[in-house]
């Protein structure tokens, strides 16, 4: 019953002109995919956060990441492989992380050959270059990156509906959690998690994603890494902490 | 050939900002004298003359003006009358500091006729309050001699000598002691030395004379530079009432580029490099230029990058009274393989290169990028983001795939650094890995790491292009307690320290993922 006012509900919120569901990506976790509804969705917007300034690098991996699955043709599902991933940055955030680096794009699977950069001074162009980006069909993902501060929910919505119209997979990447209002059909946080330790120098990357906010299910947080050998995301091997640490409570007695 | 000489051109700029009822001159250093070097037409009737010194001139009439002499303004404002002249002709020369020579052959009958076009030249350059003379000849010394020396008119070909016969030597622009020379031996006029053997002349004055008198009667072609480079496609349009809005001046635009695509058409070339001039009625000229990723001909194309181009300007496109007459040059064009246009395989391609020249329009060229391999193996070298304006498709990394699957090298860190920045690390000497270090203030203390991975510097360059010089580099990928991940790099080798010299310094490189 649930699931099928779920389904008739996703009917409606599809914009009319387009016939065909442009799909998912899966990020390859089978818990996660199944709580997401197959993986992050195609013609939506996500919002991706870094925990704090200093897990920036960690979050854009996991963008990254995801772009690369989205290029990715072996996955069935994923109908628009095989297109352009736009990253537009404004100027700061490539002054304080760096540029992005084709080897190490490589080494997570995404292909330098498909990338645009775009270096936004403004916020304005910021947003503009996305829309823009948005209205070519022959991209796969695009990706606006900014540094903190809260974004105008009017230009959310816009970006929403822009992604919506066009099919692809739409990524905004902030440098903090912000506590606005969103549109976006997903947002997480990300935050860098110690590596399994390995005996040949480095582990996978590992990370914690918190996913706070999902239009298709429930939320969760996992503990994830990115299997170099199969391109895609998987549970990380070892016991993390899951639960809180105890804490350090001198006044209460233990009975 | 058509040369315009602007006989009080340095006093006319400076009467345009500035009204004086006294004689005006204009008076700059020459040596170590100031002397008058311009002077206008009330001046002259005072009996001052160029050349008189500025002392002599305040002592014989202490009533003038004088007003020192600014060559780059004198400049400037010529380059935008040859900019504004730009509506006869593409072929418009700088002459000197107070002319211009304009190739009005097979342009003219777009004015109706040369006498057309020369009255059309008057009225503006009268309205503008400039002294002028104009001649139009067959050749470029011909008509430079009888817009200056002679009486200006229109001379057909074949009248240069009888043109020249009667002027000075000094006519045939030629160097001032020559002509002094000359005079000195009898000979004042071109008529004196037309018909003289020329072995003596040669061998007497130099061989400039000989040339000079060769191209003045047209017996030798002289060449014109124009100023601006000439467009290898051009379209315009004039307009019989001036328009001012902008959607008037993109759908302008958009007609022009269908000119241009059937000329385009015709030699398989498209644009990659294209500039609208906008001529507005005061004289004032704009120009919009804006660049392709691919040969371009669709106008509806051209019409979208230059709406892209409008939006950018930043002091808006200012109409005044209005342009009366717009033109459309393609500066840069290239073979344009018909298989490209149209649907096909490449329709990704030419979508994706639609938005980049839409993105390059309105923020700028050089922030729309994409990844260029090169072949070197310092790291901010091999891997550069180009303009993806001029990145062509073969953009090297299969090459590097290849390279890398060979050299079997270490993984490379998400993001680079623009320079590599110095950080505080305590390590293993020699050369082991670092404990912790603190970089932009932060401790992170390493739990393990990954390395080294030595680069050495490059023995053709002094400095290796960053502040660590040309070291060798060891690198280590490295992840301190939280999980974060940094790519790090000690520059120099302990065992090459010499005393007194610093020991080598760390640097934080890039962050992985």
């Amino acid at each position: 019953m649930i699931e099928e006012l779920r389904q008739r509900l996703q009917a409606f919120e599809r914009p009319p002109g387009l016939e065909d569901d442009p799909g998912m990506v899966p990020l390859g976790i089978e818990t996660v995919d199944r709580i997401l509804g197959g993986g992050l969705a195609r013609g939506a917007l996500h919002e991706i956060a870094a925990a704090g300034e200093a897990h920036v690098p960690t979050a854009a991996g996991f963008v990254a990441g995801v772009a690369a699955l989205s290029c990715a043709a072996r996955f069935p599902q994923a109908g628009r492989g095989n297109k352009s991933v736009v990253w537009i940055a404004e100027d700061m955030t490539v002054a304080e992380s760096g540029a992005l680096h084709g080897p190490g794009l490589i080494d997570i699977g995404l292909a330098p050959e498909r990338l645009v950069m775009v270096a936004a001074g403004h916020r304005r162009d910021l947003l503009w270059a996305l829309e823009e980006a948005l209205r070519c069909r022959s991209v796969g993902v695009v990706i606006g990156e900014l540094r903190g501060g809260a974004l105008d929910t009017v230009a959310v919505r816009r970006l929403s509906l822009a992604a919506a119209e066009s099919g692809a997979l739409a990524v905004l990447l902030r440098a903090a959690p912000e506590g606005d209002a969103s549109t976006a059909a997903t947002r997480w946080i990300v935050s860098a998690a110690p590596s399994t330790p390995s005996p040949y120098g480095l582990g996978a990357p590992c990370l914690t994603a918190q996913l706070m906010r999902n239009r298709r299910g429930t939320v969760g947080t996992w503990t994830i890494e990115w299997s170099e050998s199969d391109e895609r995301f998987i549970l990380a091997a070892h016991a993390q902490p899951v639960a809180q640490p105890v804490p350090h409570r001198p006044h209460r007695k233990i009975a | 050939m058509l040369s315009l000489w602007l006989n009080r051109f340095l006093t006319d700029r400076i009467a345009r900002s500035h009204e004086t009822s006294l004689p005006r001159v204009v008076a700059g250093k020459r040596g170590n004298a100031d002397v008058l070097v311009a002077i206008d037409a009330a001046a002259e009737n005072l009996g001052l003359s160029p050349g008189l010194s500025l002392a002599q001139a305040r002592a014989m009439h202490p009533a003038i003006d004088v007003v020192p002499e600014d060559a780059e303004a004198d400049t400037a404002l010529l380059e935008k009358i040859a900019d504004w002249c730009l509506r006869y002709t593409p072929l418009v020369a700088c002459d000197g500091r107070d002319g211009l020579l304009l190739d009005i052959g097979g342009c003219a009958h777009l004015y109706g006729g040369e006498d057309a076009l020369v009255t059309d030249l008057s009225t503006r350059l009268e309205a503008a309050g400039f002294a002028f003379s104009i001649a139009i000849a067959g050749t470029i010394g011909a008509a430079w001699a009888a817009a200056r020396f002679g009486d200006p008119g229109r001379y057909d070909d074949g009248e240069e000598r009888a043109l020249l016969s009667p002027l000075p030597l000094s006519a045939l622009r030629i160097a001032p002691a020559t002509a002094a020379s000359l005079a000195r031996v009898g000979l004042k006029r071109i008529g004196d030395i037309v018909d003289l053997p020329r072995a003596p002349l040669t061998a007497r004055f130099g061989a400039d004379l000989m040339r000079q008198l060769d191209r003045a009667l047209g017996h030798e072609h002289e060449p014109l530079t124009p100023r601006l480079p000439v467009a290898p496609y051009v379209a315009e349009q004039r307009f019989a009432e001036p328009i001012a809005r902008e959607e008037d001046v993109l759908a302008v635009t958009e007609r022009l580029a269908a000119q241009l695509k059937t000329a385009l058409e015709r030699h398989g070339d498209g644009a990659r490099r294209i500039e609208l001039t906008l001529f507005r009625t005061d004289g004032a000229v704009r120009r919009i230029a804006a660049g392709t990723s691919r040969p371009l001909r669709d106008p509806q194309e051209i019409r979208a990058l230059f709406v892209e181009r409008l939006a950018a300007l930043a002091d808006a496109l200012d109409p005044g009274f209005g342009f009366d007459m717009a033109r459309l040059a393609v500066l840069t064009a290239e073979q344009c393989p018909p298989e490209q246009i149209g649907i096909g395989g490449a329709e990704d391609a030419a979508e994706i290169g639609r938005m980049i020249d839409h993105l390059s329009a309105r923020l700028g060229g050089g922030r729309v990028r994409r990844l260029v391999a090169r072949q070197s193996h310092i790291p901010e070298l091999a891997a550069v983001a180009a303009p993806a304006q001029t990145v062509d498709n073969d953009n090297g990394w299969a090459a590097f795939r290849r390279h890398r699957a060979e050299a079997d090298l270490a993984p490379r860190p998400l993001r680079l650094l623009a320079q590599p920045e110095p950080i505080e690390a305590i390590a293993e000497v020699p050369d082991g890995p670092p404990l912790r270090f603190v970089w932009r203030r932060a401790h992170h203390q390493i739990v393990a790491a990954e390395g080294p991975e030595r680069i050495e510097g490059v023995w053709w360059s002094e400095h290796g292009g960053h502040p660590s010089g040309n070291l060798a580099r060891d690198y280590f990928r490295v992840e301190d307690k939280n999980g974060l991940r940094f790519w790090l790099f000690r520059a120099g080798l302990y065992r090459e320290l010499m005393p007194g010299m610093p020991p080598p310094a760390w640097y934080v490189h890039g962050t992985c993922a």
